[in-house]
């Protein structure tokens, strides 16, 4: 099978949003970290009736490191007092919300750019995918501290940030699809029939290339999660928000590790994890859905090592090493190996 | 290796470096006109006349006294000679000086995690293809969800916490004496060592877990090739098949991501540094961060991205060279 003919039927594969999630419904595994993220989302928008007590709150502050009781089924913290399981609640909407508006709006501008290049090809192809080149040799984290630094300590600006360097690797994967698309039958006939380009990419281009950019968008969403973590563990997020990765900061800094309070260190961990690991499940039975062909344990740990999800370019390499290629659509040197900096 | 193929790759890295740094100059210039009106506000009963010294001495010190443009030739200057500017620390330390302090530290961490985990990831990655879903692959597969789902600073914190406070087997923190205490001797050495160890930790099982992963798959691909079953056939032994056939053709995709790690060996750190206090350019990095020292953190960001450059220079050109069939695409 040739790399085209896969393309060619992974975009077939793709249909409805309903139908998809009808799909991931029906794979166990997918079940799984569908009922996880219903979860999580539950949690997150219910946070001021599900925790015990509020966390903003000053008054509600009880004794300082109590254990895991019934009355504070995660303890307190050292230092403040704090009901960890009501922190722990209400970090989920920072990294739900973080991830999941960053994941939405790369899946847009990863789209966008990705069709421009790959349909219009010329010197629009040219100009993107030389940005792409610049992007990734650019240091992500110290680039997002630098930025954070002149431009504030907000989540807005965090976004941002993660939105304007996280778009190369959706950009790559849709060019490489839409390359073929734009060769096969249907487009061809469009054109033939007058159509405009504009509908042709709106109307026919797009809609094949949408399953991609839902599975490449909940394995975003994983990623930025994992990064927004990092980042309010350096102490880079919103000074006034209660996220995960602050609270793991405070850990520290407050002495978990010396008096021993396992149980501040580890509910933000498990907090993490489990958000990181639901939205990676979808992603990786979206993947085994729409391509049978790779198995799930060959590309998992391809898709987060590198945050630019450029695993399916690396996909799409091996299949072309196993077979030359016979469509009119030439690689462009760009796709050939361009290694990226792990810089996280 | 084609001679043009290493000429136009060189050229595009030149060209690639040349934006970079002309971004790394105009990034901290965003929305700063004055910078003593950013980072140093007046402040209570100060007169107009003591403000405008400050803004005068704030101007020269980040070199805004000029023009844009003559900032720029004069950063461009700099970068011909070397010079990557002045940091705003007491005693003013020239910038490339505080990097070639801290470079090495950092490299101790990354160059022995990269060869651990190389190592580790080689041998258990051949492992798990051999004994493709036995409980040595299904140890894979689990412990690749679990390190890509787990930061690597949360291991770091476990680790931290269960062997260095709790069975104290190694330091939890960095010894802060010892850098300077650093003399070559067997005793300096053993010393960091031990603090290392738990960094290093930290950052190995990442690495581990990924390179095993590489070497699984690209192994298992190539078990599938034609030849290795020819060779099969030959009624050759297994081990011969396996490191003649089998390994030496599976390098390739291991290339690439050795290639990708070593853009990231300097700066991969920062948030592991922070951790355990390992004074390293990750923890400069964020000094210069928290005290606002623009021209060491945009120095640090061209060194870094310089590296980067250099490393994805290097992979490519050694890929061209494990394997032609890149330079015969590249030549439409």
């Amino acid at each position: 099978m040739s790399r085209r003919n896969v393309l060619l039927q992974v975009a077939r594969r793709g249909g409805s949003f309903m139908s998809l999630l009808k799909k991931l419904w029906q794979h166990p595994k997918g079940r799984v970290g569908l009922v996880l993220v219903g979860c999580l989302v539950l949690v997150a928008v219910l946070a001021p009736v599900l925790a015990p007590y509020d966390p903003y709150d000053v008054t509600q502050r009880v004794e300082k490191g109590l254990h895991p009781s019934l009355a504070h089924p995660l303890g307190t913290t050292i230092t403040t007092g704090q009901d960890i399981l009501s922190m722990l609640i209400y970090g989920s909407r920072v990294s739900l919300m973080i991830g999941i508006s960053t994941g939405v709006a790369i899946a847009f501008l990863g789209a966008l750019m990705g069709v421009m290049a790959g349909y219009i090809g010329g010197f629009v192809d040219n100009l993107i995918m030389r940005t792409v080149d610049i992007l990734l040799v650019i240091p992500t984290l110290p680039l997002i501290i630098v930025l954070t630094n002149l431009l504030g300590r907000s989540y807005f600006v965090i976004v941002m940030v993660f939105v304007v360097f996280g778009w190369t690797g959706l950009a790559r994967v849709i060019r490489s699809l839409v390359l073929v698309l734009k060769n096969s039958n249907y487009v061809k006939a469009a054109e033939l029939a007058g159509a405009s380009r504009w509908y042709i990419m709106t109307k026919h281009i797009l809609p094949g290339t949408s399953h991609l950019i839902i599975m490449n968008t909940t394995l975003t969403c994983a990623g930025i999660m994992v990064a927004e973590a990092g980042l309010s563990f350096l102490g880079l997020g919103d000074p006034t928000a209660i996220s995960w990765g602050k609270m793991l900061a405070e850990a520290q800094g407050g002495g978990a590790l010396l008096f021993g309070a396992w149980w501040w260190i580890l509910a933000p961990g498990v907090g993490i994890f489990l958000a990181v690991f639901s939205f990676m499940r979808i992603g990786i039975v979206m993947e085994e859905v729409f391509n049978p062909r790779m198995k799930a344990s060959s590309s998992i740990y391809k898709l987060f090592k590198h945050m630019n999800n450029t695993y399916l370019d690396e996909v799409f390499r091996s299949m072309d090493n196993e077979e030359s290629d016979e469509s009119a659509e030439r690689p462009n040197p760009s796709d050939a190996p361009l290694p990226e900096g792990s810089h996280d | 290796m084609k001679r043009s193929y290493v000429i136009k790759r060189i050229l595009y890295a030149v060209f690639i470096f040349f934006v970079v740094l002309t971004l790394n100059f105009f990034i901290p210039r965003i929305g700063v006109r004055d910078p003593a009106e950013r980072y140093y506000p007046p402040q209570g009963a100060m007169s107009d006349i003591e403000y405008e010294i400050i803004k005068q001495f704030t101007a020269e010190q980040y070199g805004f006294d000029v023009s844009t443009f003559q900032q720029y030739v004069r950063y461009l200057n700099g970068l011909i000679h070397g010079d990557l500017g002045t940091s705003l620390r007491a005693g003013s330390p020239r910038v490339t000086e505080l990097i070639g302090e801290r470079l090495p530290w950092t490299l101790v961490l990354s160059v022995t995690t990269l060869i651990i985990s190389l190592v580790i990831g080689l041998l258990f990655g051949t492992l798990a293809a051999w004994k493709r879903g036995r409980w040595q692959d299904t140890l894979l597969l689990s412990a690749s969800t679990i390190s890509i789902a787990l930061p690597a600073f949360f291991i770091a914190l476990m680790l931290s916490f269960y062997l260095g406070f709790e069975l104290e087997l190694f330091p939890a923190y960095t010894n802060p004496n010892m850098v300077a205490q650093f003399d070559w001797s067997l005793e300096a050495i053993r010393v960091v060592m031990n603090n290392a160890a738990l960094p290093i930790m930290s950052m190995a099982l990442g690495g581990i877990v990924g390179y095993s992963q590489t070497t699984r798959n690209s192994v298992i691909a190539v078990t599938n090739e034609d030849f290795v079953i020819t060779a099969r056939a030959k009624g050759l032994s297994h081990t011969t098949v396996l490191y003649k056939h089998v390994l030496r053709n599976a390098m390739l995709p291991l290339a690439t991501s050795i290639g990708m790690s070593i853009s990231g060996l300097i700066g991969g750190a920062i948030i592991i540094e922070r951790v355990f206090n390992w004074q390293g350019m990750g923890t400069l990095f964020l000094e210069a961060n928290s005290t606002n020292d623009y021209p060491l953190m945009m120095g640090i960001m061209l060194f870094l991205s310089a590296f980067a450059i250099l490393a994805n220079l290097i992979t490519e050109l050694f890929y061209s060279i494990l394997d032609p069939r890149v330079t015969v695409g590249d030549k439409r």
